[in-house]
């Protein structure tokens, strides 16, 4: 029975302090203040663990040397098709109306100006005929078909409504020291 | 009116003798006369068209879908198999892949059997394979994952697709059997019991290591199996007996190191004559990563006693190679980019250069 108590008395005890400080608060705190406040902790608790990771993307962004349009251009290493940017495209944007293929091959470029490996992606554009200019071939790394996630002889126009092959862009997916 | 009814009455029973004698002539269509020696397929990019190559002469030509793999032919059953791959409005709208089968005697399709739309659509010839005494043909898939689609070519019928994650290139073996190379260094062994079905599946011990030298995706039929071919030039000869996979232990091509020359090209860059055992591989000299480097060289290998019988210098490139299969043997090379006159024709067996094919677009050549 004592027990009972002492412990409906510990209950007491915390919801008083509980009220009393909230009251406290309420008076002395404005609710928009109270929301901020709260805002900012839920932010910084949900970042958090993506500190690292955001910090090494953060840190600066590439640095870029050559041209583009040119098959020597450094992203290019393990580049297999027609050069997106010579298409009404870009190095890393795919031309109007094409549609850009969610998988990829992957190769290891580096880049000369901040002397870093990057991991590259190449993705294909796909959806329309064969743009066929800036046509480019470079094996850096690259592998034989039954080893197809650095193979470049592949049509990587996959996951997409038409599956033709347009043109191909390239990005940097991060540098290999990170 | 009675004068010009018997003027054009006249001129009517006159005009034979006016004209003189000849009768007109009537358009007509050739059928295929009866395959010769050295015929072989050259496939282009949307066609494959049928040359002798003793006389230079075209034949005919089958129409093909653009994404075509390989042709081949089966030649008790007269009929030609290519893999084909349509889109409903041309580059766009609903894709139909199928196996396409063409008779011999007008090269024109008679039967279609449709197939997942799951084709690897590139040049290969391994993507192709004749197995069952050419009643069952393998077509490989990436859809990215390896697969590869059994069809009955005989009753006309697909039969089922097997999942072969991390191995390519169809290798037929055994009766019903065959071989892949895979990415963890390894060859997968595939039997498929009458019915075209998987029956047992096996693997080798890994014999090669993809980051450090990888075997090519192109492989040369031999008597006896087929011959392998490494980025630095490593030769395996590789067999099965039943369920078991042979490998034998690799050699090198012989000097080839020594002097910075490697195998390469994008092509279908080496072949071998069967009952010679005379291997046909396009080299440059180059090093690592230049496996797509085309041949200035053809390099002719005996395989049985290992030794380098020439060095042939082509004036271009080599695009693709096929030794044929007869007894007086015809080298085919088709220059890259159709410079050098043509598809050249040399006599295998004393490398002279015999005459040059106007074959526009060649890209892989199939004998039959």
């Amino acid at each position: 029975m004592n027990i009972e108590r002492i412990i409906d008395s510990g209950y007491y005890w915390i919801d008083d302090k509980a009220r009393r400080t909230s009251l406290s608060l309420a008076r002395k705190l404005s609710r928009r203040n109270f929301l901020s406040k709260l805002g900012m902790m839920l932010a910084g608790a949900a970042a958090f663990p993506l500190l690292p990771v955001s910090r090494s993307f953060a840190q600066n962004s590439i640095q870029e040397v050559g041209d583009p349009q040119s098959c020597e251009y450094w992203r290019y290493c393990a580049m297999s098709g027609s050069i997106c940017a010579c298409c009404g495209g870009s190095s890393t944007s795919c031309p109007p109306g094409t549609q850009p293929s969610p998988i990829s091959w992957v190769g290891t470029c580096h880049n000369p100006v901040d002397g870093r490996d990057y991991l590259m992606s190449y993705n294909d554009c796909c959806g329309k005929s064969y743009c066929g200019r800036c046509s480019c071939h470079r094996t850096e790394g690259d592998k034989p078909v039954y080893f197809n996630s650095t193979s470049s002889t592949v049509y990587w126009c996959f996951g997409v409504e038409d599956t033709s092959y347009h043109c191909t862009v390239s990005l940097v997916l991060g540098s290999t020291d990170q | 009116m009675r004068i010009i009814t018997a003027m054009a009455l006249g001129l009517t029973l006159a005009s034979p003798l006016l004209f003189g004698q000849i009768a007109p002539e009537q358009i007509s269509v050739e059928t295929m006369p009866a395959p010769g020696t050295n015929w072989f397929i050259s496939k282009t990019g949307g066609s494959a068209r049928v040359f002798d190559a003793e006389t230079g002469e075209m034949h005919g030509l089958l129409s093909l879908s653009d994404w075509t793999p390989a042709v081949t032919m089966w030649n008790p059953s007269k009929e030609f198999y290519a893999a084909e791959s349509y889109f409903a409005r041309g580059i766009r709208g609903e894709r139909t892949d199928m196996v396409a089968i063409y008779d011999y005697d007008n090269l024109r399709p008679i039967a279609e059997v449709i197939i997942p739309n799951h084709m690897a659509r590139l040049g290969v010839r391994a993507h192709l394979a004749l197995l069952n005494n050419g009643r069952h043909l393998a077509v490989h898939n990436m859809n990215p994952g390896h697969s590869v689609t059994i069809v009955d070519v005989q009753d006309r019928v697909f039969v089922y697709e097997i999942s072969t994650p991390g191995c390519a290139v169809n290798m037929a073996v055994g009766q019903n059997d065959f071989l892949q190379i895979c990415g963890d260094g390894t060859l997968q062994l595939i039997q498929l019991d009458l019915s075209g079905f998987e029956q047992n599946r096996e693997r080798s011990e890994m014999f090669f290591n993809v980051q450090e030298d990888a075997v090519f995706d192109r492989a040369a039929k031999t008597a006896n199996g087929w011959l392998l071919l490494s980025h630095t030039g490593l030769l395996f000869e590789v067999s099965t007996d039943d369920d078991e996979i042979l490998i034998e232990e690799a050699w090198n091509i012989p000097g080839a190191a020594d002097i910075g020359w490697r195998p390469g090209g994008r092509g279908e860059f080496l072949s071998v004559h069967h009952d010679s055992g005379l291997l046909y591989v396009a080299m440059h000299e180059g090093g690592v990563d230049t496996h797509h480097d085309r041949g200035t060289e053809i390099w002719v290998v005996d395989l049985n006693s290992r030794r380098l019988l020439r060095r042939m210098e082509m004036e271009s490139e080599v695009g693709t190679l096929l030794v044929t299969q007869e007894d007086n043997p015809k080298l085919l090379v088709q220059p890259f980019g159709g410079e050098g006159g043509g598809t050249q024709i040399y006599n295998a067996l004393t490398f002279v250069l015999e005459r040059s094919i106007q074959a526009p677009g060649a890209q892989m050549f199939e004998d039959f």
